[in-house]
């Protein structure tokens, strides 16, 4: 019975293209039958619990020189290849002085084991990866192969609408770029990752935030950039909010109106595991806090 | 003194089976295969309920590499399996009842040949309405899911007028607890080999609690003489409970008779998920009244277990929840009411803790309330309404007396922990905060619990076991106990080394075989140590007696100038071996064997289910509670334990530790959800136990060995006391930190979140 | 299409210092090479989906949850499985499977070979670990058993006798 042999889940094929417009040129072929592949965590994860059908052709990346690696490069812009493993960005020290908030959100993604095969490309691309409120808050940009060639796209914007746009499917993430940090002067950086789960490591995100701004010795923000995602929401910045602090004196009595301006602007998914408002009021909560905590440090610092 | 590797000297031993399980050569059963091996699924059903119209199986019967297609046509006995009652249908006939339920198995070369041919097995289904809530299904419109309807069981109890008590209380607390479907989550899912032999006895390598069970429940089913079947049950990667009851054996049997060729089945996560056992969801109403000393009065209780589809052992779950949610305190009027409730949800049965788990969360919940109320404090209520060493059981019947109540009360009130609470100035109700993180509040509480071990009046509870000196000079300890990692062959050893004098490798420890072990009774119910304790202390005379004997003949020596040691015969007094072991076993002309056969020591009462051995444990915990996450984590944490005599100091440890972390997952993080008969956690990416990360804290563990003069039971079970009474003192302690009640689990973070963050910050 | 076009490349591994050539479709699961292919049931099933640590071996030094990594992913790649842990000449156990054995650091046992991998890999790299590093170290290594004190007193005990205090 041959003919019943062949309607057995199939092993997909595996190519391993050796540059990224190779890959790009398989994929185009392929179309909706095949899916690049990174690590393979999360594909394998959907795999398994049958989530996703295992496609016809895997197009892994792994061999692609020019997706790897973490450059620090001469204009203080940092270069992430795509393929980079969780750990090599979460083990690099240059990273961690320059980004220290990425290698943060990357500590508290999955565990170790996951983390040396999971690529932070893995994590971007599933548009709810715990690495996105970080690089949110870093202004990050991300390039891709696309049938205009290479081209650049705020990770914010990318976010905002890769739902909607289906030909982006078939683009191949080539680069992360995380720009210079221009430090404003009489000012100090505060920076601040929180991932708040169901459990203390290892667990899926109820609420993941991220702060990264430039508190004026005056208590006046010179600038600030809070994102906010978890479990199946897609993270994104809280611009209004970002707004709001950058007008007040950080140590006004505007903490009040700082948390209604989250509570309204934040509007995550929730779940069976955790409502809506609870995840609102936690990121409400979390921002907050750290808001409160450096002013505070300032008046102490006077 | 606090049980850890420096206090325990020399009594602190490397396990037995450690060497095969640090290496990874240890083969567990589900490592097994055999040649010309097949690999067997089975068929679960889709829908939580629904009848069946028709079953077609030609497809997959007609794929090449499919030897065997079963439904429940091909059932030869009892088409039912359950260790109370048997009522799980092996394969469905014609209703489904939860999506565990099977309908058909196969048997192929290839577990990919086997997904396939479940694939090409048709069922037609009418889906029937669900009956997802306990209560629910306790309404008459509901649909009845059995003949004899919603109840599985009910019990209860009655003493005194509660009613007329609660006029006298100067206060009552009345509360609903509500507790979670727990997953046992063994690390090793449920799985085996099963061969038929060439002399037409079936071999089955599958892990359970009680491998005689298995063989009588599989005889039933297999139409089969008990005697050719054996189950070789051990070694286990975990069971906690759950793995008592049959899983895959049905399946794994008739697949490997139907085709003749050897069948392994592994349930993967997701089967064993949806398939297997949980921890009865139990909602506990308590209305409980003190006078205005604090002196409880009455208590009335009622119990609601959601039972899932099947009986397995729900109702002796339910009378063990009955008699604990009474406990280890004396009220003048008590009545309870407990139903066990059949639903289209999960299946519920056996785990660690039986019902106490639940039972004792509530009870305590009660007692933290009234000295709220009474304005005492909460742990000098519990010493106020104590049963005293004379006192009945919880059902008024006799028990063991020991003195374990108040040696674990007193322990906890001196203890590090406890002392450090009083120095901090905390009460019931202060917290305190830190000024970096004013949103972190720190909590101290206790529980407080008496736990019963055996299976109770009523219920056959056989025990014993054997003592044989080999030929081969190996003294051969036989037993019908399980080792799923509780350590009990490492007890066993330590007390054959301890008692008796021999060295490690004098002894040969054989469990787990059917074949060749007597029926010890089950490895459940925090009884196994005991058991074997009792065992030894019956044997030893005897098979002392006899070795001395036989060596005094062959040594011309009178018995009473020798004894038993390490290696073999020794002269009394002096250091000097005079006979190998080997060379008893040789020469001697008669047959060195002892054996020893009894039963768990019941109370003399006519209440099924009422135990006569307890263990007391005492929990002291420091807690913090992020005020903006509303998480909770364990700081700190202190067990006082009543159990007799420590037999294994490492096993001791191990188990209180090890039940206390699954009381933290009970408590904070662990929930099998369910949705319309649907499990919404379907694997350890949804379903959390915790990891190292939870576990951050210290941990303490004081065993209180002291047991009265004239008491003869030796040691008491500790397997499942650890699990139960954590749960309680953290909700005590998160009360002393935020103010706030818990009455269900596990705790939702946001009833402990601030809701005015950010004027509490504004304060600051 | 039918399969037979695409026979199955081979794919080399050095399995505990091991040399071999195995024909495996290159997506196949590692956890099922090492238990079906080769017989090392050292590695352990439990989750599947790399959440539990139960299969976790090394990759060139790393640890890697077997039921995640894909044959191919592994071409060329030292593997070692707990079963390859000791060194020869070392005595019968290393130091780390000593500590868990003399400490009490496992129970039923199932979780322990990726238990005893993942230590191995932390003291390779960080030989003194303080509690956040043994933390994040071990959170994918889920023990049901012990409440992981046993581990953390294996794991204090392993520092010291490698380091020789």
């Amino acid at each position: 019975m041959g003919a019943n042999r062949q309607s057995l889940h199939a092993e997909p094929l595996v190519r391993h293209p050796q540059h990224a417009e190779e890959a790009w040129q398989m994929k185009r072929l392929w179309g909706a039958t095949a899916s690049y592949t990174a690590g393979g965590t999360l594909l394998r994860t959907q795999w398994e619990s049958g989530l996703a059908p295992v496609p016809a052709y895997l197009i892994d990346l792994s061999g692609i020189a020019e997706l790897h690696g973490i450059h620090d490069e001469a204009d203080g812009n940092w270069r992430i290849g795509p393929m980079t493993t969780l750990t090599s960005c979460r083990s690099h020290l240059g990273l961690q002085t320059a980004h220290p908030l990425l290698t943060e959100a990357v500590r508290n993604i999955a565990a170790p084991s996951v983390r040396n095969l999971a690529t932070l490309g893995g994590n971007i691309v599933s548009a709810v990866g715990d690495a996105l409120p970080a690089l949110l808050a870093c202004n990050s940009v991300l390039q891709w192969r696309t049938e205009q060639g290479i081209t650049d796209q705020a990770l914010t914007e990318w976010l905002e609408a890769e739902q909607l746009q289906s030909a982006w499917k078939e683009r191949l993430l080539v680069g992360i770029q995380l720009p210079r940090q221009t430090s404003i002067s009489q000012t100090k950086r505060i920076l601040a990752y929180h991932k708040v789960g169901r459990r203390e490591a290892f667990t899926p995100s109820v609420v993941t935030v991220a702060i990264n701004g430039q508190l004026g010795d005056d208590g006046i923000w010179r600038d600030i950039r809070i994102a906010a995602g978890g479990g199946q929401t897609r993270p994104r910045r809280l611009e209004h909010t970002e707004a709001l602090l950058m007008e007040n004196p950080s140590n006004s009595p505007s903490l009040a109106v700082v948390y209604q301006s989250l509570l309204a602007e934040f509007k995550p998914k929730g779940d069976s595991f955790a409502s809506a408002d609870y995840r609102r009021r936690t990121a409400a909560n979390l921002i907050v806090s750290e808001l409160w905590k450096a002013a505070k440090r300032l008046t102490e610092e006077r | 003194m606090l049980l850890n590797r420096s206090n325990s000297g020399k009594r602190w031993r490397v396990r037995p089976d450690g060497p095969g399980k640090v290496t990874g050569s240890m083969a567990y059963l589900t490592d097994f295969s055999a040649e010309g091996m097949l690999y067997g699924r089975v068929l679960r059903s889709p829908h939580p309920h629904a009848r069946i119209k028709a079953i077609r199986t030609e497809r997959a019967k007609e794929l090449a590499g499919v030897h065997a297609v079963l439904t429940a046509a091909d059932v030869p006995g009892l088409n039912r399996f359950g260790i109370a009652v048997p009522d799980q249908p092996v394969f469905c006939e014609d209703i489904v009842r939860y999506i565990g339920d099977a309908v058909a198995a196969v048997a192929a070369d290839t577990a990919e040949l086997a997904a396939l041919a479940l694939e090409l097995i048709e069922v037609d289904y009418e889906v029937l309405e669900v009956v997802d809530d306990a209560e629910r299904a306790l309404a008459p419109e509901s649909p009845q899911l059995h003949p004899q309807g919603n109840v599985l069981h009910r019990s209860a109890y009655c003493a005194g007028e509660a009613q007329r008590g609660f006029e006298c209380c100067a206060h009552i607390v009345e509360e609903t607890y509500c507790t979670p479907r727990q997953m046992h989550t063994y690390m090793e899912t449920e799985g085996g080999l099963f061969v038929l032999g060439e002399d037409g006895r079936l071999n089955v390598y599958a892990p359970t609690q009680h491998g005689f069970m298995d063989r009588m429940q599989l005889s039933r089913i297999l139409a089969m003489p008990q005697a050719d079947i054996r189950i070789v049950s051990s070694p286990i990667g975990g069971s906690f409970g759950g793995k008592d009851e049959l899983n895959v054996q049905p399946y794994g049997a008739l697949l490997a008779i139907a085709s003749n060729r050897p069948v392994k089945i592994h349930n993967s996560r997701w089967e064993s998920v949806r398939a297997g056992l949980k921890r009865h969801p139990m909602k506990i109403t308590m209305k409980t009244g003190v006078d205005g000393n604090g002196k409880l009065i009455a208590h009335q209780v009622s119990i609601i277990a959601d039972t899932g589809p099947y009986a397995t052992l729900g109702a002796e779950v339910l009378r063990f929840a009955v008699e604990h949610v009474i406990g280890p305190y004396r009220y003048e009027h008590i009545k309870v009411d407990g139903v066990s409730v059949f639903t289209n949800n999960g299946m519920s049965g056996e785990f660690r803790g039986f019902g106490g788990n639940q039972a004792i969360f509530a009870l305590e919940g009660q007692l933290d309330r009234l000295a709220e109320k009474l304005g005492i404090d909460p742990w000098m209520l519990r010493l106020r309404n104590m049963r005293m060493p004379d006192d009945a059981g919880p059902f008024g019947q006799p028990i063991a007396a020991t003195e374990g109540a108040q040696q674990v009360w007193q322990a906890l009130q001196a203890s590090r922990l406890w002392q450090e609470r009083a120095s901090a100035g905390m009460g019931s109700s202060f917290s305190a905060t830190t000024s970096e993180e004013p949103w972190i509040s720190i909590g101290y509480g206790a529980a407080f619990t008496m736990h019963g071990a055996g299976l109770g009046v009523g219920i056959p509870d056989p025990a014993g076991g054997r003592l044989t000196l080999a030929a081969d000079g190996r003294i051969e300890a036989v037993f019908g106990y399980e080792e799923f990692g509780q350590g009990l062959l490492a007890s066993l050893e330590q007390m054959l080394i301890e008692q008796f004098g021999f060295a490690a490798s004098d002894i040969r420890m054989i469990i787990g075989d059917t074949d060749v072990v007597p029926d010890s009774g089950s490895t459940t119910a925090s009884r196994a140590t005991s058991m074997l304790w009792k065992s030894l202390q019956n044997l030893r005379p005897m098979f002392q007696a006899k070795a001395l004997e036989a060596a005094s003949r062959l040594l011309a020596l009178p018995a009473a100038k020798l004894r038993l040691g390490e290696g073999g015969i020794w002269q009394q007094e002096e250091q000097m071996l005079l006979l190998t072991y080997a060379d008893l076993a040789m020469y001697s002309k008669e047959r060195i064997s002892c054996t020893t056969r009894f039963h768990f020591p019941t109370s003399p009462v006519d209440r099924v289910g009422a135990h006569f051995l307890y263990t007391y444990s005492a929990v002291a915990v420091k807690i913090s509670v992020n005020r903006l996450t509303g998480r909770v984590r364990l700081l700190d944490q202190y067990h006082a334990v009543a159990a007799g005599p420590v037999i294994n100091p490492q096993g001791f440890l191990g188990q209180i530790e090890g039940g206390s972390s699954m009381a933290l997952g009970f408590t904070l993080t662990e929930e099998a959800v369910m949705e319309n008969g649907l499990y919404l956690t379907k694997n350890l990416d949804t379903y959390l136990v915790p990891t190292i990360a939870e576990h951050r804290g210290t941990v303490e563990v004081e065993p209180i060995e002291d047991l009265p003069d004239f008491d003869q039971y030796g040691p008491r079970g500790i397997g499942e006391v650890g699990s139960v009474t954590l749960a309680p003192a953290i909700a005590s302690a998160v009360h002393a930190a935020t103010g706030v009640r818990i009455s269900k689990l596990p705790i939702q973070p946001e009833l402990l979140q601030l809701q005015d963050i950010e004027s509490f910050l504004q304060r600051r | 299409m039918s399969l037979d076009q695409y026979a199955a490349p081979a794919v080399h591994l050095m399995v505990n210092g091991q040399d071999m050539t195995i024909d495996v479709a290159p997506s196949k699961r590692l956890l099922a090479i090492l238990r079906e292919e080769l017989g090392l049931t050292g590695p352990k099933r439990s989750c599947e989906i790399g959440r539990c640590g139960a299969c976790i071996v090394l990759v060139d030094g790393a640890p890697i949850n077997a039921c995640l990594a894909m044959a191919y992913q592994c071409a060329g790649k030292h593997i070692t499985t707990v079963e390859g842990v000791a060194q020869e000449g070392e005595g019968e156990l290393d130091p780390v499977q000593r500590a868990f054995l003399e400490e009490g650091g496992f129970q039923c046992g199932y979780c322990t070979p990726g238990m005893v991998i993942t230590v191995k890999a932390l003291l390779s790299h960080t030989p003194d670990p303080n509690e956040d590093e043994i933390e994040e170290a071990l959170s994918g290594n889920i023990c049901r058993c012990t409440g992981y004190g046993g581990i953390k007193r294996a794991i204090k005990q392993a520092v010291k006798w490698r380091n020789g205090y």
